[in-house]
């Protein structure tokens, strides 16, 4: 059992870049839209996220230094606060979008109006930030958002013609019927979604709190190679189910019950059980992860006091953020917007934070002030320059595809 | 930003040069004797500072320098500017925006208070002596330690 929980940082940080609420409907839409036609997206993706945040594990266990600390540190305070701004509207936008996710996976659950679980939602984020350790946080939405896998089993209970979904999946492209750019738009979101930047802010800084040290480095890597390969797991099969069952039938996917849809059909209330309990201990997971992640970003840019180690009152900025970030959220929650629609426009602001969070990583990952003799080698630094190249033309089309599609309308 | 108020004048680098800085200098490995030569745009502006306990306090915004006149041309032969203070609070606008803040208005560190300089800057001195660390006392005493378990340790 102690071998599952000390994978738990690794696994809640995949939970919220591969499915968070956004990420959740955005797979199922690529699902009923394009089949497995984006599956390779997913995969690159995935080994992009690992190879950052092994980088990013590993200065923070070698060095005690969390990421938004090099990125002001090597990007200056100007770059750095370019990064800032972007990174902190990623962190809230998602945030509001995961709070109200919680309470559309509440409001699957008991059928009351979402707008009565929003406060309560909240209400709970703040109670763990508060008095939760970081390690029963990261424990208990870790370990429940796991029973997402129901996903993956509802697809093998749906018995599909394989040979056809891998036909999807290795002829890459857009169908017939779908516009060029909004097969790209799609590609560049799940992308942007598999390296959205809190997940290294979430996970260098979940390393500090767990006072790694150059002993965990295996620690570091064993986390990385079971998270990341398995949100990404989880990403394909939540496609692959709504290929099967809601691209034949034409359905569009606009709310989450259309997501749960298959796994309701192939495994009737039960799976629709396991699919809410993890769709809720996701969602949740993903707000703690962002919240925290903006606590984490304006501490270390402004050199705050943090840490959930700490008494709240002896890192009284860190919570003072976060508690405003949740009543900001909340806020914007009140105006009734769409939740989900709100992370859609997070691709926007990742055009800026991608190539800046990702230059500084790669660079004090060679420093020997910082690493000693565990600087990259020389395969790291190939990959990880490929990637920032990758990233940096992910981040250049993001806003050209977001405007000529109209968010893949 | 005040180019030649960071700078040790024998030292001119800029952003650009960083990398190529890591190259220059003679010894950049942690575990190399005292007394290197420390770049002040690369070794000591915006690196956390962090106290005798290893808390948090601020990051290094900006440098003061004694012996040095802004404005004014450096004559050679004239000693060595001496690092007087880590300023931190406004002074970080003045960075980012350009401009000078009043004397009376900056929060410094003196620089007698640093003991040690590697990745971090530490102090020698707890954070709650300094004047840097005000507002986190102020927010943590008005605000955050009045909310109920705000005092204790995480569950």
């Amino acid at each position: 059992m102690k071998n599952i929980f000390a994978v738990a940082l690794g696994v809640l940080t995949a939970i919220g870049g591969f499915v968070d609420i956004g990420d959740l409907v955005t797979n199922a839409v690529v699902g009923s839209r394009f089949g497995l036609g984006l599956a390779w997206v997913v995969l690159v993706g995935v080994v992009g996220i690992c190879v950052y945040a092994q980088m990013s594990g590993r200065v923070a266990a070698v060095s005690g230094r969390a990421t938004f600390e090099i990125i002001r540190e090597r990007l200056g305070p100007r770059a750095g606060l370019a990064n800032l701004a972007a990174s902190f509207l990623i962190n809230l936008l998602t945030v509001t979008a995961e709070i109200g996710g919680v309470a559309l996976a509440l409001q699957l659950a008991t059928s009351v109006d979402p707008g009565w679980w929003i406060p309560v939602a909240a209400f709970g984020v703040w109670v763990v930030i508060w008095r939760a350790r970081f390690e029963l946080l990261e424990n208990v939405t870790g370990l429940l958002g796991l029973t997402l896998i129901v996903f993956a089993v509802a697809l093998f209970m749906l018995s599909p013609d394989w040979g056809e979904l891998a036909g999807q999946a290795l002829q890459p492209g857009p169908p017939a019927d779908e516009p060029v750019a909004t097969y790209w738009f799609y590609a560049v979101a799940l992308f942007g979604a598999a390296m959205t930047p809190y997940e290294v802010f979430f996970f260098s800084s979940g390393a500090i709190e767990e006072k790694w040290t150059e002993k965990d480095l295996a620690k570091s890597r064993l986390n990385v190679l079971v998270g990341f390969p398995l949100g990404g797991l989880l990403s394909i099969a939540i496609a692959g189910c709504a290929a099967v069952v809601l691209l034949p039938a034409a359905i569009d996917v606009t709310s989450l019950s259309q997501v749960v849809l298959p796994v309701a059909e192939a495994g009737g209330k039960i799976a629709l059980a396991f699919v809410i309990v993890g769709i809720l201990a996701a969602t949740f997971g993903a707000a703690l992860e962002t919240t925290l992640s903006s606590g984490y970003t304006l501490a270390q840019y402004f050199g705050w006091s943090w840490g959930k180690f700490r008494k709240p009152a002896k890192a009284a900025r860190f919570h003072l953020s976060m508690i405003v970030c949740l009543l900001i959220a909340v806020g914007i929650l009140a105006t009734g917007v769409d939740p989900i629609l709100v992370t859609e426009y997070s691709v926007v602001f990742s055009a800026v934070a991608l190539p800046l969070t990702y230059l500084p990583i790669l660079i004090i990952a060679n420093d020997r002030e910082y690493m000693g003799d565990r600087v990259n080698g020389r395969g790291m630094n190939f990959v990880g320059q490929v990637y920032l190249v990758i990233i940096l033309a992910a981040a250049l089309a993001a806003i050209p595809l977001l405007i000529i599609t109209g968010a893949g309308a | 930003m005040n180019d030649h108020h960071e700078h040790d004048p024998g030292h001119e680098h800029d952003r650009g040069d960083e990398q190529d800085a890591g190259r220059r200098m003679p010894r950049r490995d942690p575990r190399a004797p005292r007394g290197r030569v420390l770049d002040a745009h690369l070794h000591l502006l915006d690196r956390q500072v962090l106290d005798r306990e290893g808390v948090p306090v601020t990051t290094v915004d900006d440098l003061e320098l004694d012996g040095i006149e802004l404005g004014v041309r450096i004559q050679p032969g004239s000693p060595p500017p001496t690092l007087a203070a880590i300023l931190t609070g406004p002074q970080l606008l003045m960075r980012l925006f350009g401009g000078h803040a009043p004397a009376a208005r900056r929060i410094a560190i003196p620089w007698k208070l640093v003991s040690e300089v590697g990745t971090t800057v530490r102090l020698g001195v707890d954070a709650d002596s300094l004047d840097a660390s005000w507002v986190e006392r102020w927010v943590s005493r008005h605000l955050i330690g009045r909310i109920p378990g705000g005092r204790h340790d995480p569950e």
